[in-house]
């Protein structure tokens, strides 16, 4: 309708003769601006966000997303602290010599607990949209599937990155300010920035991958979750305990489908350094070469996965 | 778009599930106002939607939407509102928050979707509601919310899919009520698919008939229940001397258990039933043209379709 109708009641007089005048304006087109497809994909990143972290929810929605990401930074809290107190009453570079773990050794110590923050939470941001069957509405507005799985990774990316990121940054604060010469530590140490960053995309975007694809296959959280942590903690000790038995290339390989592992080998490559949970994988002696091209795999090909399920996607 | 050119044409389609054909050199089009799409389960009626909307593609013949290609353009679907018929809303949200979501990712800027959920949700009857969760909503409130999402970005046209289905009496008359003012006030039009054929006739400008795949009929409902237009008679006695007068004079009466019903009258009838009556003595109590319900004609139809499978 393009009349403007204003309806106009006079309310009754009352109490000293004020009167009042409700008006209804009927209803109004929108004239305003119409963003189209980036405003449909923000809209739908935010959402994801929004939910992976559960903004705007109820206080059971947030319990279990941020009491992974304080566990998370009380390991990293804990190591700065223990690194602090050995620098302190033991003389500046008693953590080095002493060989406490650090910025290297994190995602190795902390790996599991990421993968199982991907794995319960993942699966928030696609499972219900299915099983409520609101991907229907999303489809039949400016926004194609393969505009929404890429919103939905990219929101999950995010909040992984910032779980892998800031207990990182905490450790590095950290570590800075238990040093007793906090500006000597930046100096000698500003490298550990970009590493830390960079390890922990790669941690991030291959967890957030895998357990994005694993939700996709599901209209069940409980499912999706159960799957990929079962996939994460089983084949550690299958892969771990068949490449001790089987000696040579095959046992390299084996080694090289612990799940667990794969994003760990990048970060060793990148801080040169062998992390605790990977110095006796036998997948170390194929390369660095091998072993980042074996991550990337790993990533790119569940990603692509992932985009053609839902590029092809109808309601 | 030029006024006069159709919002929506489907051309020869055709689609194909496997060996399973669901529509069959399908051919309408439709102007603006409210129009249904009838037809029983399996008619064709969700496919033809779900191609309009660009969800499917056709395999062989055109869809247009507002003049563009429903397959091919996404950015078609701003102007555009779809209400399916299953369900297909989140329960732990308020209808005010999705109904903001939704109307973002139709491409309206944040501040803006609010206040159009706002107003929406004013004009489908939740205002009041609208801050609670979804889940602890009627299936009427749910149905509003769903006709509230298909809204709230203000298409030019909005696809309703069994808007009635799981609602009582009350409920029913009420979406339909809210279709009738979706098209009148709002100035949106509609493509309303339905089996019920009483809410197709009590809602609907013009109609589009589906039967197994294929087009049984389209045009307006008043044309279709014209032709077939009757005109009932009521007396208090004398009824079996009037028939006789009447079909004296060649009248094709049928008799029921309250009065008669006159098939087909023309101008010359009424004069014919006034001599009728005099000659007959019979004290007229009442005489009202019928019309007959579209429920009629879509069983001649399938009738009439069938004989043709028939054979």
């Amino acid at each position: 309708m393009t009349t403007d109708a204003i309806a106009q009641t006079e309310a009754p007089a009352s109490h000293g003769g004020a009167s009042g005048t409700v008006f209804d304006i009927g209803y109004q087109r929108y004239t305003g601006r119409r963003e189209g497809r980036g405003r449909s994909r923000l809209a739908i990143f935010k959402d994801g966000f929004r939910t992976a972290l559960g903004f705007g929810r109820g206080a059971r929605a947030k319990i279990l997303p941020w009491f992974f990401i304080g566990v998370l930074s009380a390991i990293a809290l804990v190591m700065a602290i223990v690194a602090g107190a050995a620098e302190r009453l033991g003389g500046p570079g008693t953590a080095e010599r002493a060989d406490l773990p650090s910025h290297s050794d994190f995602y190795g110590i902390a790996s599991i607990i990421l993968f199982v923050f991907a794995a319960v939470v993942a699966p928030e941001l696609l499972c219900p949209d299915r099983r409520n069957r609101v991907i229907t509405l999303y489809l039949v507005r400016p926004l194609s599937g393969a505009d929404y799985i890429t919103s939905r990774w990219l929101a999950f990316l995010v909040v992984m990155l910032a779980a892998a990121w800031l207990p990182q940054v905490i450790l590095f604060l950290g570590l800075s300010m238990g040093d007793p010469s906090p500006a000597l530590y930046l100096r000698n140490h500003w490298l550990d920035v970009p590493r830390f960053l960079g390890a922990g995309a790669a941690m991030a975007a291959y967890t957030t991958t895998l357990a994005m694809l694993t939700a996709s296959f599901t209209t069940r959280r409980a499912y999706a979750s159960v799957f990929l942590v079962g996939l994460f903690i089983i084949t550690t000790p299958f892969t771990v305990g068949l490449a001790q038995e089987i000696e040579g290339a095959a046992g390299q390989w084996i080694s090289m489908f612990n799940l667990t592992n794969i994003p760990v080998h990048v970060n060793d490559v990148i801080f040169g350094d062998v992390s605790e949970i990977t110095e006796d994988a036998p997948a170390r002696e194929l390369g660095a070469r091998m072993l980042v091209a074996w991550f990337f795999i790993w990533t790119l090909v569940p990603g692509a996965i992932l985009w053609w399920r839902y590029r092809r996607l109808t309601p | 778009m030029a006024t006069g050119e159709p919002l929506l044409a489907v051309e020869r389609l055709t689609k194909h599930y496997g060996n399973v054909v669901a529509l069959n050199d399908v051919s309408f089009s439709i102007t603006d106002g409210i129009t249904g799409i009838l037809g029983e389960n399996g008619a064709g009626k969700s496919t033809a939607i779900k191609i309009l909307l660009g969800l499917l593609r056709p395999t062989s013949g055109t869809a247009t939407v507002l003049g563009q290609d429903a397959s091919e353009s996404i950015a078609v679907r701003a102007r555009v509102g779809y209400m399916p018929e299953h369900d297909c809303l989140p329960t732990h949200v308020s209808a005010a928050e999705f109904l903001t979501h939704m109307a973002e990712v139709s491409g309206l800027p944040p501040s803006m979707a609010r206040t159009r959920a706002a107003d929406t949700l004013r004009h489908v009857g939740l205002f009041e509601e609208r801050y609670r969760a979804i889940a602890g909503y009627s299936t009427g409130m749910k149905q509003r919310v769903k006709l509230g999402q298909a809204l709230v970005h203000d298409p030019a046209f909005v696809f309703l899919d069994e808007p009635t289905a799981g609602l009582d009496p009350a409920g029913r008359e009420d979406m339909l009520a809210l279709i009738r003012k979706t098209h009148r006030e709002f100035g949106i039009s509609v493509l309303f698919s339905s089996h019920l054929m009483a809410d197709i006739e009590r809602t609907c400008d013009r109609i589009v008939v589906l039967q197994g795949g294929r087009l049984v009929q389209s045009g307006e409902v008043g044309q279709f229940t014209r032709e077939t237009e009757t005109v009932f008679i009521e007396v208090d006695n004398n009824r079996e001397r009037l028939v006789a007068a009447l079909e004296t004079r060649g009248v094709v009466v049928t008799i029921d258990h309250t009065g008669l019903t006159i098939e087909g009258p023309d101008e010359s009838v009424y004069d014919h039933v006034r001599d009728a009556l005099v000659e007959a003595q019979a004290p007229l109590r009442r005489m009202a043209p019928r019309r007959r319900a579209l429920t009629e004609l879509f069983e001649r139809d399938a009738e009439t379709a069938n004989a043709q499978g028939a054979a």
